[in-house]
C-alpha cells in the first residue's frame, strides 16, 4: 500500500505568501482590482467591472493576471455550457451572439464493457436540453476581446507566483520572474517578478490554485469536506465520420473501484472532442488515465467516429470534485475574493461549472463595486460576495446534488445505486453528510487486483504516447526553465511509479531506481499538487498552448 | 539617434497551417498570428541603438491588415516610440509592392538606421530589406548578427558560409537582421500598460498589383512512417537489403 500524503511536501507556503515590500521585485503597479487567472470566472468578474464603473462614470482600473502566453492556452473542458450566465452578463445578446459551438440537439448516456455499449437512460442531472457544446479556449478568448474592448487590461503570459500579504490583508500578488536557467541563475533576457498592489484582489486562478489554497491554509479557513479532484484528459479529431449526439459513458475501461466516466461531443461534425475523467481517489496506485482513455478509443462506440482521422490537440485537467461539502466556509477576506474552479463551484452529477465561475465572478464585481464605492474593502465588506453566492443558484445546484459525488467513494455499484436514491429524493437521502477524506489521504494498492494488466503498445494512428500528447498539446517550454515542482525528500521507487501513472504528461519517470522529473512537459493540470509534488506557478508562457479545448 | 523598424505579422510558426479553399491563401480561421520572430530581433536592436545613444526615436512601421496594430503594439510594448500602420485589405504578396510602400513613408523622415527582419516566416522571401535600400538609395547590410555604431559609421557582422564577414557602412542606412544579433526582450508589465497610451497612426493604403501572382499553395507531402526491421544481430542482414533494394542508398 501507498499512502501518498507520506510523500507530498507541505504547501510551500514561504513562497506562496510573502510580506509586502519582500526584496526581489523589479517593476511596482497599482491597481483598482487586480484578478489572477483570465478563465471565465475572471473575465466574466472583469466584465461586470468595468460596466458597472463605466455605469457611474467612475475611472476603474481593472488588471487581469493570466500564466498562459495567449488567451485561453491554458483552458480545458468539456464542455457543454449552460447558457444562464452568458444571459446574465450579455443582456443585449442572444445565443447565437455567444462563442457556441451548436446547441445540444442529440444525447446519450451508455454503460460500457469492454465491447458493449448499452444505452441508459438520462440520469435528470445529465439532461442537457437548452445547453451548448463549446470550446472553453474559445469562450476566454472571447471574453477577453470583451473585457480588453471596455478598457481592462488583460496581461497574458504573467503568472502569479505569490500573494503579497500585509497584516493578514491581501494587498496584491507578486508575478513570476522570466529568463533564469536550470539552477535559477538569471539569463540575457531576465525579467524580475513585478508587484501589483491593489484595492482588492480575485484569486480566479482555477482549479488547484496555489495562491487560494495558500491564503485559504494561513487563514485556517474550514470547510466540511476537504476538497477532491478528478483528472480529465481530453483529445481533439478531426474524424471521416459525424457525430451528432453528446455521448456520456460510464463503466469500462474505469476500474469499479474508482469513479469516473468519458465524453464525446461534436465541435463540427466532423470535429469530435472526447475524454475521459477519474476521481484522483483511485485505489490502483499503477492507474493511468492517459492510458485508460487511450484503451478506450479502441472501444467499438469511439473506434467507428475516430478511425481513419486524425488526433490534432490533447490536454489535462483537473476538476474540483467535492461539490457543496467542499467549498470553504468563506472565499472572502480583506482585500481578497476567490471565485469559479478555485473555491470549487462545480457540480459534478450535471458535468459543469462554467456558469458558475461566471456568475460567481459577477456576483464579486459586485461586492467588490460596492466596497470600493464605500471606501471599504474589508473582508467584512466583501463578505457580500459570499451572501450573494450562498443566495444563488450556484449554492442551491451544488446543495441538491450534495452527496451524489461522494457516494462513489465506495465504488461504482454502490454510488450508483445510492446516486440514484438521491435523484429520487432530490438529494435528502441518505441525510446529513458522507464524509471524504483529501485524495492524497486514500491509499493505493499495489496489486493490479481487478484490472487486468496488459501492456500498452500506442499505436500512433488511433492511441498516443504521453509525448506524443504533451506535443499535441502545444507544449513548447524552453528545456532549460527551473524545475517547478516541489518534490518530496524520499521517494521510493513504488511511489516514483505511481506518480509516472497519476501524471498524464509523462513529467515523473523511474529512471535507475529513482524519480526523475521532466518537468518542462508539465501541462499545468495540477494532478501532482493533490497526490504528490507540489505545482508552482513558473515563467509565463510556459506549459500547454490550447486551441480549441 | 532615429531608427525605424519595419515589422510584419505573420502567422504563429507553431500553428498548423490550413489552405484555405481557394488553393492559393491560407486559411486564418483560429490562427494565432505574432510579430515575425526576425522582426523581434530588428526591435530588439532598435532599442538597444536609443538605449546606448542616450536619446531618440524608434518607430515601427508595418504594412498589413487592421489586426496588425496588435503586432505594433507588441513592439510598443517591448519599448518602441510610436507605431505606424499602413493598413491594407489583406496581406499582399509582391515584395517590391511592399517595399515601395514602406520607402515612401521612410522617405524624407529623417531616419538614422532602418531595421527589417531579414525575412518573415511566412513567405521566406527575403526581399523587401533590400528592396527599400535601393528605393531609398541608401547602403544595405543583409543579415547582421553583431552591430556597432559610432559617430555616424556602423560595423556590422553578417555569418557567411564558413565565416564571419566584417562591413562597414556610413549612415543612414537599411540593416536586416538575423537570428543570434540579440535575445529579444520580454514586454514588461510597464511596457504593455505604458503601449495602449502610445501613438499609433493608421493610413489606409493601397500598393499597386505588382507583377507577381501566387498560382497555389500546397502542404509538403506527409512523412511516411518509420519501419523496424528487428532486433539484434540478425536484423542487420535484411536491413542491409532494404537500404539496398528499397531505399536503394547502397
Amino acid at each position: 500500500m501507498i499512502l501518498p500524503a507520506a510523500y507530498q511536501p507541505p504547501l510551500p507556503l514561504d513562497r506562496l505568501l510573502l510580506p509586502v515590500g519582500a526584496p526581489g521585485a523589479g517593476d511596482r503597479m497599482e491597481l483598482d482590482v487586480l484578478i489572477v487567472g483570465a478563465g471565465p470566472a475572471g473575465l466574466a468578474c472583469a466584465i461586470e467591472l468595468a460596466r458597472l464603473a463605466q455605469r457611474e462614470r467612475s475611472d476603474l482600473n481593472i488588471g487581469v493576471l493570466e500564466k498562459a502566453g495567449a488567451l485561453g492556452e491554458h483552458s480545458l473542458s468539456g464542455a457543454v455550457v449552460n447558457p444562464r450566465a452568458f444571459h446574465e452578463l450579455f443582456p443585449d445578446l442572444k445565443d447565437p451572439d455567444f462563442p457556441f459551438r451548436g446547441p445540444v440537439e442529440r444525447e446519450r448516456v451508455a454503460l460500457l464493457t469492454s465491447r458493449r455499449a448499452v444505452t441508459l437512460p438520462t440520469p435528470p442531472t445529465m439532461h442537457n436540453a437548452g445547453n451548448y457544446v463549446a470550446s472553453v479556449c474559445e469562450i476566454v478568448r472571447w471574453l477577453g476581446e470583451r473585457a480588453a474592448a471596455l478598457g481592462v487590461n488583460v496581461f497574458t503570459g504573467f503568472p502569479a507566483a505569490s500573494l503579497l500579504v500585509r497584516e493578514g490583508r491581501v494587498a496584491g500578488v507578486r508575478t513570476a520572474a522570466t529568463g533564469l536557467d536550470r539552477g535559477g541563475q538569471p539569463l540575457s533576457n531576465y525579467m524580475a517578478p513585478n508587484d501589483l498592489i491593489a484595492k482588492v484582489t480575485a484569486l480566479a486562478e482555477g482549479t488547484r490554485g496555489s495562491l487560494s489554497q495558500a491564503w485559504l491554509e494561513r487563514q485556517a479557513v474550514t470547510c466540511e469536506n476537504p476538497q477532491i479532484f478528478a483528472l480529465g484528459v481530453k483529445e481533439i479529431w478531426e474524424t471521416r465520420r459525424s457525430l451528432d449526439t453528446i455521448v456520456h459513458t460510464l463503466g469500462w475501461p474505469v476500474p469499479t473501484d474508482a469513479f469516473g466516466g468519458s465524453f464525446m461531443y461534436p465541435l463540427e461534425p466532423n470535429l469530435v472532442a472526447l475524454g475521459l475523467v477519474v476521481g484522483l481517489d483511485y485505489r490502483d496506485a499503477a492507474l493511468d488515465v492517459h492510458a485508460l482513455l487511450q484503451r478506450m478509443k479502441l472501444h467499438p462506440l469511439f473506434r467507428q467516429y475516430l478511425e481513419g482521422g486524425e488526433m490534432v490537440e490533447w490536454g489535462a485537467k483537473t476538476i474540483p470534485e467535492g461539490g457543496y461539502y467542499a467549498v470553504p466556509a468563506r472565499r472572502s477576506g480583506d482585500g481578497v475574493v476567490i471565485l469559479g474552479d478555485a473555491a470549487g463551484f462545480v457540480d459534478v452529477p450535471s458535468l459543469k461549472g462554467i456558469h458558475y465561475a461566471m456568475q460567481s465572478g459577477m456576483f464579486a464585481a459586485r461586492a467588490i463595486h460596492a466596497g470600493l464605492t464605500a471606501g471599504d474593502t474589508s473582508g467584512a465588506r466583501l463578505a457580500e460576495y459570499d451572501r450573494l453566492v450562498n443566495a444563488s443558484f450556484i449554492m442551491k445546484d451544488l446543495y441538491r446534488t450534495r452527496n451524489m459525488r461522494l457516494a462513489f467513494k465506495d465504488g461504482f455499484y454502490a454510488g450508483g445505486v445510492k446516486a440514484a436514491l438521491m435523484t429520487l429524493t432530490g438529494g435528502r437521502f441518505p441525510g446529513g453528510k458522507i464524509a471524504v477524506e483529501p485524495d492524497a489521504s486514500v491509499e493505493r494498492r499495489l496489486t493490479p487486483g481487478v484490472r487486468p494488466v496488459s501492456v500498452f503498445t500506442p499505436d500512433g494512428k488511433l492511441t498516443f504516447s504521453k509525448v506524443d500528447g504533451v506535443f499535441k498539446s502545444g507544449n513548447a517550454t524552453r528545456d532549460t526553465i527551473p524545475i517547478h515542482l516541489v518534490v518530496g525528500k524520499e521517494v521510493p521507487p513504488a511511489v516514483a511509479e505511481f506518480y509516472a501513472g497519476m501524471c498524464p504528461a509523462g513529467v515523473y519517470e523511474l529512471a535507475q531506481g529513482t524519480l526523475r522529473v521532466n518537468a518542462p512537459n508539465c501541462v499545468d493540470c495540477k494532478a501532482t499538487d493533490v497526490l504528490g509534488p507540489r505545482w508552482t506557478p513558473r515563467e509565463g508562457g510556459s506549459g500547454p498552448k490550447y486551441k480549441r479545448m | 539617434m532615429k531608427i525605424a523598424v519595419c515589422i510584419k505579422r505573420v502567422p504563429d510558426s507553431e500553428t498548423r497551417v490550413k489552405i484555405a479553399s481557394d488553393g492559393k491563401s491560407l486559411d486564418e480561421a483560429g490562427v494565432k498570428f505574432i510579430l515575425n520572430p526576425y522582426d523581434e530581433f530588428a526591435v530588439e536592436e532598435g532599442l538597444r541603438l536609443k538605449e546606448k545613444a542616450g536619446t531618440g526615436e524608434v518607430v515601427v512601421i508595418a504594412l498589413g491588415p487592421a489586426a496588425a496594430q496588435e503586432t505594433i503594439r507588441t513592439a510598443l510594448a517591448m519599448g518602441a516610440d510610436r507605431g505606424v500602420l499602413l493598413q491594407t485589405q489583406g496581406l499582399h504578396p509582391d515584395g517590391l509592392e511592399t517595399a515601395k510602400a514602406l520607402a515612401a513613408e521612410l522617405k524624407g523622415a529623417g531616419f538614422d538606421v532602418i531595421l527589417l527582419g531579414k525575412m518573415a516566416i511566412d513567405d521566406y522571401n527575403h526581399q523587401v530589406g533590400p528592396m527599400v535600400a535601393e528605393l531609398l538609395d541608401l547602403p544595405c547590410v543583409t543579415t547582421v548578427t553583431h552591430l556597432e555604431i559610432v559617430g555616424g559609421k556602423g560595423t556590422a557582422e553578417r555569418e557567411i558560409e564558413g565565416g564571419v564577414e566584417v562591413v562597414a557602412f556610413p549612415l543612414p542606412a537599411v540593416l536586416t537582421t538575423d537570428k543570434g544579433l540579440n535575445e529579444p526582450r520580454y514586454p514588461a508589465l510597464k511596457g504593455i500598460m505604458a503601449a495602449k497610451k502610445k501613438p499609433l497612426e493608421v493610413k489606409p493604403t493601397a500598393p499597386g498589383p505588382g507583377a507577381l501572382e501566387i498560382l497555389s499553395l500546397t502542404l509538403p507531402p506527409e512523412r511516411q512512417a518509420g519501419k523496424i526491421v528487428g532486433e539484434g544481430p540478425a536484423a542487420v542482414a535484411e536491413l542491409v537489403r532494404l537500404l539496398r533494394e528499397e531505399a536503394k542508398v547502397l
